[in-house]
């Protein structure tokens, strides 16, 4: 049953609002991401050096090559907003390296788990480990979700949809991807600090 | 000799929509901002049937001081904990802002519909999902935590349905987040031309700064409860002490949400009034913009004051003391709403009919329900108040008796608006006394257990306590009788009421000039506004037996700076 009232007769308003609406998203992801990293924080500092156990390894190497994957996706995210934008042929080509980067980027947060648990540190052993899980699973279901406006858009891009009077899709998708950018360095910055004695 | 154009902005129309399109899908899959206000507030009435009935259960066994055949100690928790979640998460949150707000914003506005129509549908369906969680707790063993979840009962309680219940206390969560979040997208773009933000109803400001705090406190409230179904689910967590976790972070994390919350409730509530004690007393309203402002200052201040929830929790004594000096001010913009209300009802010409019933009830709730506040928030005296039932009067002074009773307020309000017919002004006008003076009798004598010790959520109470059990007790009955007749005559007005005019009240904002119930698509073209307090250029019509607004004096008025 489609609605045949649209709120917005022009198309600019539309976006205008879209953008806005984006923002707001954005800002209450950001206060759920911030709540729980200072969960994190209390609890770290409320058991000082304890809280890390002694046979605690560090935090695994892989993370480092995250960050780089994800980093880099945010940068090809940004070119295709700007062919999009454009309405140009590479847009649909960024888009797909895009998403291959986000898929290398969940895939390497699952071996670094899975180094961790080789090293008899699994979630439920103590709450260094715990946090680690937690948060990273937390920023990692983010991750996932995207996967799914990611792909629409991707596919819309490698049909060239994305022109200067429309380029709805891929200007949200791109917030939505530097916001979980920003969000893993914060995170990975606190976690970092958090596992030295 | 120019005659008076008193021709209603839109044109009779024979289409509205209630009828525009038929079937059981039409609604299902609708974007109509109108519908999916409808379908919100049948589920909120009935959830709030469900919670009602809770609470008189909770209030027969508390007939009887020592254990009951009935009902055993157990499922008394688990009544009065799913009573309180019910109310708060699926009644009152959602009640005015989701119910009625959904209805009346986007023509209160002008506009066509909200700004995001499938997020709102999909909201709708996240209140639905998270309800469903919650039967679903209750079939899995149900929960009996009290509403607030504490930990480590919530982590370490043998009830089956804790974990349901939280995953449905986030969706509801996201529920709330993504209406508030359409909300603020709604009323900064889509204001017609000619309406400034001070131009805007009150409802409006009302409804803006609560779906602020929507957006910004919800989350945590979503973080924490997931966090706390991960340590459930794990026996590991960052709220349990044995592990070098902290309970006392919970609550700070549960009421940091919790307390804005309160906000989330009474806020439009307090919009609802602002609507009712204009029009119904005929009279601009006094102090627009203090009463604005002040919405806003109480959000901002709801930000700040979450510790007065945990004087007794532990927490430092620095911190209590700016907890209890910044809840203090909290009481500031809240009283100047309370004054502008009754500089407004001075001199206004009042129509005592069932509306205004309600609105002169939620100030008389409303002022007690503020004030006992005080003792609470002064730290010597809470700690003899806390979690004793004076803590529970309180609340209920300002959830039930000011943010519901003005949502059912509302509800009268709008309600030829929303259905295109009156009730019954004779059975409205008895059940909201039966319902004031069930009230007072059910909470008032809580004050007197509370102050004099009685805890909260016990089964068992000493013998000197009966009697104000009791006078409670039946209250509560009155109060769920006066309920029912409202339930009766609403329902019955629908296959039997008088066929409503556009205007029964006398009102000058927008959702008064197009007709009852409005078409589907609100107005044919974007409409000018006025001041919609205005009421200098409203006029009885005995032909249509309802009010109209003669649009053109009301702009020029608006514009020559009449009627302010
Ligand atoms: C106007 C000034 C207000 C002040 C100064 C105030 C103060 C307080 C304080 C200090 C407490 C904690 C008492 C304790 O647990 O020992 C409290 C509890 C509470 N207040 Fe208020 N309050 C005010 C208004 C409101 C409003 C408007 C609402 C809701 C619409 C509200 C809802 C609640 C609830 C739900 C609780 C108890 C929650 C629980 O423990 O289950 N309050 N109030
Ligand atoms: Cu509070």
């Amino acid at each position: 049953m489609k609605n045949p009232v649209t709120p917005f007769d022009d198309p600019k308003a539309r976006f205008a609002a879209g953008l806005f609406g984006m923002w707001l998203l954005l800002i209450m992801l950001g206060v759920l991401f911030v709540s729980a990293i200072l969960g994190y924080v209390a609890v770290r500092i409320d058991n000082g050096a304890e809280f890390i156990p002694a046979n605690a390894p560090p935090l695994p190497l892989l993370l480092l090559l995250s960050t780089a994957l994800l980093m880099v996706s945010s940068f090809t995210m940004q070119r295709a907003l700007v062919a999009g934008r454009a309405g140009e042929a590479s847009q649909g080509r960024w888009m797909v390296a895009t998403l291959g980067l986000a898929l290398g980027f969940l895939l390497t947060q699952w071996l670094a788990w899975r180094v961790l648990v080789g090293q008899q540190i699994g979630p439920s052993d103590n709450l260094y480990a715990w946090t680690f899980f937690v948060l990273t699973a937390l920023h990692g279901a983010h991750v996932v979700g995207g996967l799914v406006p990611l792909a629409i858009t991707t596919a819309h891009a490698r049909r060239l949809e994305y022109t200067p009077s429309n380029y709805r899709g891929v200007a949200y998708c791109a917030m939505y991807w530097h916001f979980l950018g920003g969000a893993w360095l914060v995170l990975y910055a606190t976690l970092w600090i958090g596992s030295r004695h | 000799m120019t005659t008076l154009d008193t021709r209603p902005i839109t044109p009779p129309v024979t289409d509205n929509y209630l009828t525009f399109r038929r079937g059981f899908l039409s609604w299902a899959f609708t974007l109509d901002h109108k519908r999916i206000g409808v379908m919100y507030l049948v589920a909120v009435l009935s959830s709030f049937f469900v919670g009602g009935v809770m609470a008189l259960l909770v209030r027969t066994k508390l007939l009887f001081p020592g254990e009951v055949s009935w009902m055993s100690n157990e499922e008394y928790n688990k009544a009065f904990t799913l009573h309180g979640a019910v109310m708060v998460f699926l009644v009152i949150i959602p009640s005015v802002p989701a119910a009625l707000g959904n209805f009346v914003l986007p023509i209160m506005l002008g506009a066509k519909d909200v700004a995001f129509p499938r997020l709102n549908l999909f909201s709708f369906y996240l209140w639905v999902l998270g309800a469903i969680c919650a039967v679903y707790s209750l079939l899995a063993g149900g929960f009996d935590t009290g509403w607030t979840f504490y930990t480590p009962y919530s982590s370490q309680s043998e009830a089956g349905g804790i974990i349901p219940v939280l995953i449905g206390v986030f969706i509801l969560g996201f529920s709330s987040i993504f209406t508030g979040l359409n909300f603020i997208v709604t009323i900064h773009k889509l204001r017609p031309p000619g309406m400034t933000w001070f131009r805007m109803p009150l409802f409006l400001w009302a409804v803006y700064a609560t779906a602020i705090i929507q957006v910004l406190a919800t989350p945590v409230l979503g973080i924490t409860v997931a966090l706390l179904v991960v340590e459930r689910a794990f026996q590991i967590g960052i709220f349990d002490a044995s592990m070098g976790g902290d309970p006392v972070l919970f609550q700070h994390f549960f009421w940091f949400y919790s307390h804005p919350a309160v906000y989330i409730m009474v806020l439009p509530g307090m919009g609802i009034i602002s609507e009712i004690i204009a029009v119904h007393s005929h009279r601009h309203i006094f102090g627009f913009r203090f009463i604005a402002f002040s919405s806003i200052a109480i959000a901002i201040f709801s930000f700040l004051v979450w510790g007065h929830h945990m004087f007794t929790s532990g927490q430092s004594p620095l911190m209590n003391v700016l907890f209890s000096a910044i809840t203090f001010s909290v009481a500031i913009p809240s009283a100047v709403k309370v004054f502008n209300w009754l500089a407004t009802l001075y001199k206004g010409s009042i129509s005592l009919n069932t509306t205004m019933f309600y609105g002169l009830s939620f100030l008389f709730l409303f002022t007690i329900g503020g004030l006992t506040g005080i003792p609470l928030a002064v730290i010597s005296t809470d700690i003899h108040l806390h979690d004793t039932y004076f803590v529970v009067a309180h609340f209920h002074y300002v959830m039930m008796g000011s943010a519901l009773i003005a949502m059912i307020g509302g509800l009268h309000h709008w309600w030829p608006k929303m259905t295109g017919v009156m009730f019954s002004e004779f059975w409205g006008k008895i059940a909201c006394a039966m319902v004031f003076v069930g009230f007072n009798l059910c909470f008032f004598t809580q004050f007197m257990l509370g102050s004099q010790g009685m805890p909260r959520r016990y089964y068992l109470y000493q013998p000197e306590f009966k009697m104000y059990h009791h006078i409670s007790t039946g209250g509560s009955y009155i109060m769920g009788l006066g309920f029912l007749i409202t339930a009766i005559y609403l329902i019955h007005s629908l296959f039997a009421g008088k066929k409503a005019p556009a205007n029964p009240w006398g009102g000058a904002s927008l959702e008064w000039q197009c007709s009852s119930p409005p078409p589907h698509d609100n107005f044919a073209t974007t409409p000018r506004v006025g001041d919609c307090y205005d009421f200098s250029a409203v006029h009885w019509d005995e032909s249509t037996q309802g009010y109209v607004v003669d649009a053109e004096a009301h702009i020029a008025a608006a514009h020559s700076g009449k009627g302010h």
